[in-house]
């Protein structure tokens, strides 16, 4: 089973080089998207047996990210039918790259082995950079090469601590995850505290924590929509998962303060810097990177607090996913129709196009975690678990930072919106297939956020207890 | 066969330094190839009493790669690129030499403290791998061209490559064999990306600032 | 007492009559090189014998510093001679610090032939003069760090102790010599104005360093700098070859001697095949070219702390 979910995308990937319409390669990744969550459903039901002699598991952390792999990814592929329906480029390296990062994102969630685990984020590091300069202009290759730099300095220093990880376990010869959490009392302390620095911020610049997240904004501002969903919706939580491996050995290696302390601190910063630095923003797709940056932070603060906290984060995962996947297709479609993303050019989006100004909003809402969102469930959760613990400080630094984030996008988004308009570039007619991706991911977000299914409540508590903090 | 592997640790830092120091871009691609062509070497020299397929494969595919491959796709990417020598990085040389031997110094130093377990074949390998991720990074950091810029990330990846022919053991083949196939997938696509810069550069119309800084940004 | 004036003599003997002809043979090198017989390994001496019968002509802007440059040259050259060990001859004069004594003296004669230079009044002397310092500079720093990782190496400050005959502790084939004796390289090139620092055959005064310090002198006074530059170069020619042959000692004492005059040829032949296929260069490069030397002695003394 797992092996199909592995090759199917790979092998697809060489069939895009054959000489066919555009078209087929549009239709060929709805396909194998679609083949691929009905696989993954079926794991809901029952868990797969391991492949390569343990190399490959999935367990209930691996699910919840192969979930969101697999429903952005579906998502991603009805919204590019539409969208290359207006482009003159060939989708052919696109779709190849996205073949192939559907098959590594799918080993990231499956991998027990720390190298393994490295080599399936690194490649995705690489396979998105052709993503992002697919447009070929002075400022994406710029940026491209920015991104590309950055995350290869982060994944070498991430290189390093898996090495300083496998000193660590010396003892032990096997970097396989359930041999390194039962043999955990034989792990050297100095080189497993090393490797865990090294492991943080090399997976934290990939994840785009502050101090590592120059690249966020800039990538995020650039890239076409359906990247920038993938990026910040898929390629993020994956480097969040090794985050979370890394803390499941941390917790039962005695090390959960000093993680927790380290992973606060990279939070807190990635509240403060978006929170300054939105206000003066006047790109929408930026400012959706930085609130990008802030919900990276959400997330490593979950993980830092433990118990509930962790819970809040998975949940977060799946709600964040969804919630990027609104904001960034509507973005993406919006910088389509006007050719440009800023807010001086586009203006009065609800008079031109209802339905696109109205996704518009929903974004806003979806993105800072509001009511009926489940962004604003997870929120809640971890907001919760930051009292429980005593931080109030943090907690009010959280909320004030959070609330000056707020202020920032619906500042963008509200001027985008309403107003008189301008004129747009591309004639006067709603796409489909991109309303129609963006309309399933609301209901999927306000569907969770209004009643948590029970397979899932049992899922997040079945990794709560794996992460075992 | 200590002093063998230690003459190797010592050229491989010795070629970082001498990368940092270098005008001509040519000349740096072509001082990288001779330090892979070291690294590949080293591997022979730590494991000289049991040889096993393994070891020699690791070392011919370093040697093809790194030495071989690597430099080709590099002076590939800047076939078309008429300015061949690093344009005014933000440290100039003579004070990036000074430094490239403090952050020497400082990886020398930091090793002090870095017990490693097992038996020790040679113990300066630690330190000089070290000594060239930072150069690497130094490199990396401290230039303006796009090709320096990937020679520095290479010379990282060399540093790092040769910490981890100390852990044999702890990594299986095919992780390695993975390891390596995805610095060289990586630097496959950096030329690329290169290639579309400096194209992109030479359609566009050449502004007088552009013009000093090559293709730089 | 007798006995060590014997040796002194016998000492000072070896390098005066040798060092003529080991400018002679890197000159026959380069002449090679360029496919022509080029001058006998004996020219030197004649030219030093034709010199001596010449009249001095001073300019009547010059003082006594510039009538006292070459005799201060020589007469640094003679002492310093004096510290080297050379093949098996040991060092007659030798205690412990004695590389600073060496270093000083060296530095004396510089600082006079710069002095002379100025004293010229002419104005490419005076840039040839500056270039010289400025030089002098970086190359003393490198061999600074190239006494103190043989000094770390070896326990002791006392030159015939790091290399000669009663070498204290004495090394292996060991990289770090490599390093040690790659800086030193650099550092003889730019102590005696080879290529790539400097063009001994130049003739144009703009890009003259060593050559335009002895540029107005004359007769005698040229002969003693042209004698002093020769033995300076034989010296640090015999310390690079000392550093190179101590893994190689055998007993035997004309096998040892025979050891030490092969790496001298060596050294003479590497000197003018580098001399014929470089050029010079420009002056920042030169800069770059001491910091290198600089940073490989600094690499081995880190290494040698290291191990030590």
């Amino acid at each position: 089973m797992l092996l199909i979910l592995l090759f199917l995308p790979l092998f697809c990937a060489f069939a895009v080089f054959l000489p066919v319409r555009r078209i087929f390669r549009g239709g060929l990744l709805c396909a194998v998207s679609f083949i691929h969550s009905i696989i993954v459903s079926s794991f809901w039901l029952k868990l797969p047996v391991s492949e390569f002699n343990g190399y490959l598991v999935l367990d209930s952390l691996g699910l919840i990210l192969l979930s969101v792999v697999s429903f952005l990814f579906l998502i991603v592929s009805v919204f590019m039918v539409g969208y290359f329906k207006h482009e003159q480029r060939s989708n052919r390296t696109f779709t190849a790259c996205l073949f192939i990062l559907l098959s590594t994102m799918t080993v990231v969630s499956l991998s027990y082995h720390m190298g393994l685990l490295w080599i399936a984020v690194e490649t995705t590091t690489l396979l998105s950079a052709p993503l992002i300069s697919f447009h070929r202009n002075q400022q994406t290759l710029d940026v491209t090469w920015k991104y590309l730099l950055v995350c290869s300095v982060g994944i070498a220093l991430a290189l390093m601590g898996t090495f300083f990880l496998a000193i660590a376990a010396h003892d032990l010869h096997s970097l396989l995850l359930p041999a390194l959490l039962n043999g955990a009392a034989s792990l050297t302390v100095n080189w497993l505290k090393l490797s865990v620095i090294f492991l943080l911020v090399g997976y934290g610049c990939k994840m785009g924590l502050a101090p590592m997240h120059s690249w966020k904004p800039e990538v995020y501002g650039q890239a076409t929509g359906m990247v920038a969903v993938l990026m910040s919706g898929v390629l993020t939580q994956c480097a969040f998962l090794a985050l979370i491996r890394v803390a499941q050995i941390c917790n039962k290696t005695g090390l959960s303060q000093f993680y927790s302390s380290m992973l606060i601190m990279m939070a807190l910063l990635s509240f403060l810097v978006p929170a300054i630095f939105i206000l003066g923003e006047k790109n929408i797709k930026r400012a959706f990177g930085y609130s990008s940056v802030e919900h990276m932070g959400i997330l490593v603060l979950g993980l830092a607090l433990g118990g509930v906290g962790v819970f809040g984060a998975l949940f977060h995962m799946i709600n964040n996913a969804i919630a990027k996947a609104i904001m960034f297709l509507t973005a993406g479609s919006v910088a389509q129709k006007y050719g440009s993303s800023s807010v001086d050019k586009i203006k009065g989006v609800i008079h031109v196009y209802p339905l696109t100004g109205a996704f518009l909003i929903v974004s806003l809402l979806a993105g800072t975690g509001m009511f009926p969102f489940a962004t604003f469930h997870s929120e809640l959760m971890i907001l919760n678990a930051v009292i429980i613990g005593q931080h109030y400080i943090l907690a009010a630094l959280f909320i004030i930072c959070l609330a000056f984030i707020f202020i920032g996008i619906a500042r963008i988004v509200l001027e985008i919106v309403y107003g008189s308009s301008t004129k747009p570039v591309l004639a006067n007619k709603e796409n489909f297939f991109m309303n129609a991706a963006i309309i399933v991911s609301i209901a999927a977000l306000v569907g969770i956020g209004i009643w948590m299914p029970t397979p899932l409540v049992n899922v997040l508590r079945a990794a709560t207890v794996l992460v075992g903090a | 066969m200590t002093a063998w592997i230690d003459a190797g640790c010592i050229f491989i830092v010795f070629f970082a330094l001498a990368i940092l120091a270098t005008y001509r871009i040519v000349g740096m691609i072509h001082i990288f190839a001779l330090q892979s062509f070291v690294l590949g070497c080293v591997p022979f020299f730590l494991h000289a009493e049991a040889l096993s397929a393994r070891v020699i494969a690791i070392a011919i595919v370093t040697i093809v790669f790194k030495g071989i491959l690597v430099p080709y796709i590099l002076l590939w990417a800047i076939r078309h690129v008429s300015i061949r020598s690093e344009v005014k990085p933000f440290i100039g040389f003579g004070l990036s030499i000074i430094l490239g031997s403090l952050l020497i110094a400082g990886a020398f130093w930091v090793s002090l403290s870095l017990q490693l377990p097992g038996k020790a074949v040679s113990n300066l390998v630690l330190p000089c791998s070290l000594s060239t991720v930072l150069l690497g990074f130094m490199i990396m950091v401290t230039r303006t061209r796009a090709v320096t810029q990937v020679l520095g990330y290479m010379i990282m990846e060399n540093g790092i490559f040769l910490f981890a022919l100390l852990l044999f053991d702890g990594m299986p083949t095919l992780i390695e064999m993975g390891i390596l196939l995805d610095i060289f997938v990586a630097v496959f696509i950096m030329a690329i990306i290169i290639n579309h810069i400096n194209e992109e550069f030479e359609r566009a119309p050449v502004a007088e600032s552009r013009s000093e800084t090559g293709e730089s940004f | 007492m007798l006995i060590g004036i014997f040796l002194i003599l016998i000492h000072w003997l070896f390098v005066f009559l040798l060092a003529p002809l080991f400018v002679g043979l890197v000159v026959k090198v380069k002449a090679f090189f360029a496919g022509k017989k080029g001058p006998s390994v004996f020219q030197p001496y004649f030219d030093l014998v034709k010199l001596s019968r010449k009249q001095c002509i001073y300019s009547q802007t010059t003082s006594w510093v510039f009538r006292a440059a070459p005799v201060v040259a020589l007469a640094s050259v003679f002492v310093v001679s004096l510290e080297i060990p050379l093949g098996i001859l040991k060092a007659p004069l030798q205690f412990s610090g004695d590389i600073l004594l060496l270093a000083y003296l060296l530095a004396l004669s510089r600082f006079f032939m710069i002095a002379s230079a100025l004293d010229t009044g002419l104005s490419l002397e005076g840039a040839g003069a500056s270039r010289e310092a400025f030089f002098s500079c970086l190359s003393e720093l490198a061999l600074f760090m190239n006494f103190i990782t043989l000094a770390c190496l070896t326990q002791s400050i006392s030159l015939s102790e790091m290399i000669g005959v009663n070498i204290l502790i004495p090394w292996n084939l060991d990289p770090v010599l490599l390093l040690v004796v790659a800086s030193f390289f650099i550092v003889l090139l730019a102590e005696n104005c080879r290529i790539p620092v400097d063009d001994p055959d130049t003739h144009l005064e703009l890009t003259m360093i060593h050559e335009v310090m002895i540029l107005d002198h004359s007769g005698v006074d040229l002969a003693y700098m042209h004698y002093a530059s020769a033995v300076k170069l034989f010296l640090f020619s015999g310390i690079l070859v000392m550093i190179l042959i101590i893994p190689f000692q055998t007993g035997n004492p004309v096998k040892d001697m025979l050891i030490f005059l092969t790496g001298m040829l060596g050294l003479a032949v590497l000197v003018g095949v580098i001399e014929s296929s470089m050029a010079r260069l420009r002056l920042n490069r030169v800069r770059n070219l001491l910091l290198i030397a600089f940073a490989l002695a600094f690499f081995g003394f880190v290494i040698t702390i290291w191990r030590g």
